[in-house]
């Protein structure tokens, strides 16, 4: 039970492109013989796709407009700074 | 860009407001994205993602040009949405309704725009309940996977954002993902 806490640590350093390379061994090789840790790690990098694969969003086509026409109104700035 | 954008900040703390608008329509669509993501509102979004410019424009003279723009521009977005994501708890139920009723006008909108083949409607009914999901993580969580896989910043500039170690970053995002995994297996 340790064992697979350690290893799904070595998952989640491998997504953050974080593995140094004996970690990376030590994954792949336990990877190799438990399938309960396999089916977990591809769980893992599935659902960072599924997240991924969201469209972007873009603003309204007025946004920057109401932006500009909420500024607060402009106040004289002293040009002369030390 | 990043030069662009220094010179920008320049005009814009010397009483530029042209330079501004030029910044707003750089941003937009980051911010408003990041206010969606985590707020799952589309009204909500536009304005907390407005407010976000219009207090970094009221407190321009406080940004430390040393420092990089945009770090500091998605920080005050992330501030305000989580602020007011807090706030709304109280009403979340309600919210849960808006938020099914934002569906279904999605899909009347599109309804009425053209009949999309089977696949397409597939993948937007994925799509909503994927970011339902992720609207439903705690809001610390929240703001860290969508920093990082929507937004696609990397682990420094989210900490920067946030004003957390890189390491909280990482813990946040490791139990997100677990969060998430859980919830999308099945999917």
């Amino acid at each position: 039970m340790n064992c697979k806490q350690e290893v799904i640590a070595l998952m989640h350093k491998y997504l953050d492109d974080d593995l140094t390379q004996p970690e990376e061994k030590k994954l792949r090789f336990h990877l190799q013989s438990c399938s309960d840790c396999q089916a977990h790690f591809h769980e893992l990098k599935r659902t960072i796709s599924l997240v991924k694969s969201s469209s972007p969003i873009s603003a309204p086509g007025d946004f920057t407009a109401n932006v500009m026409s909420n500024l607060p109104q402009q106040k004289k700035r002293n040009h002369y700074m030390r | 860009m990043e030069n662009v954008i220094k010179q920008k900040i320049k005009q814009i703390k010397k009483g530029d407001q042209a330079a501004f608008e030029d910044v707003v329509s750089f941003y937009q669509n980051k911010v408003y994205q990041i206010c969606f993501r985590m707020i799952g509102n589309a009204h909500e979004a536009e304005d907390l993602a407005q407010e976000a410019f219009i207090r970094a424009y009221t407190n321009i003279d406080r940004f430390d040009e040393r420092r990089k723009f945009s770090t500091w521009l998605y920080r005050i977005a992330t501030n305000l949405t989580i602020d007011r994501i807090r706030k709304k708890k109280p009403d979340y139920f309600l919210d849960a309704e808006v938020k099914g009723t934002e569906g279904l006008n999605m899909y009347s909108q599109l309804a009425a725009d053209q009949a999309l083949p089977e696949e397409e409607v597939e993948s937007l009914e994925l799509q909503t309940y994927i970011h339902k999901e992720i609207l439903a993580l705690p809001p610390k969580y929240r703001s860290v996977i969508v920093l990082r896989f929507l937004d696609e910043l990397s682990l420094q500039e989210i900490a920067e954002v946030l004003e957390i170690p890189v390491g909280t970053v990482k813990t946040r995002i490791h139990r997100g993902r677990e969060t998430l995994r859980k919830k999308l297996r099945h999917v």
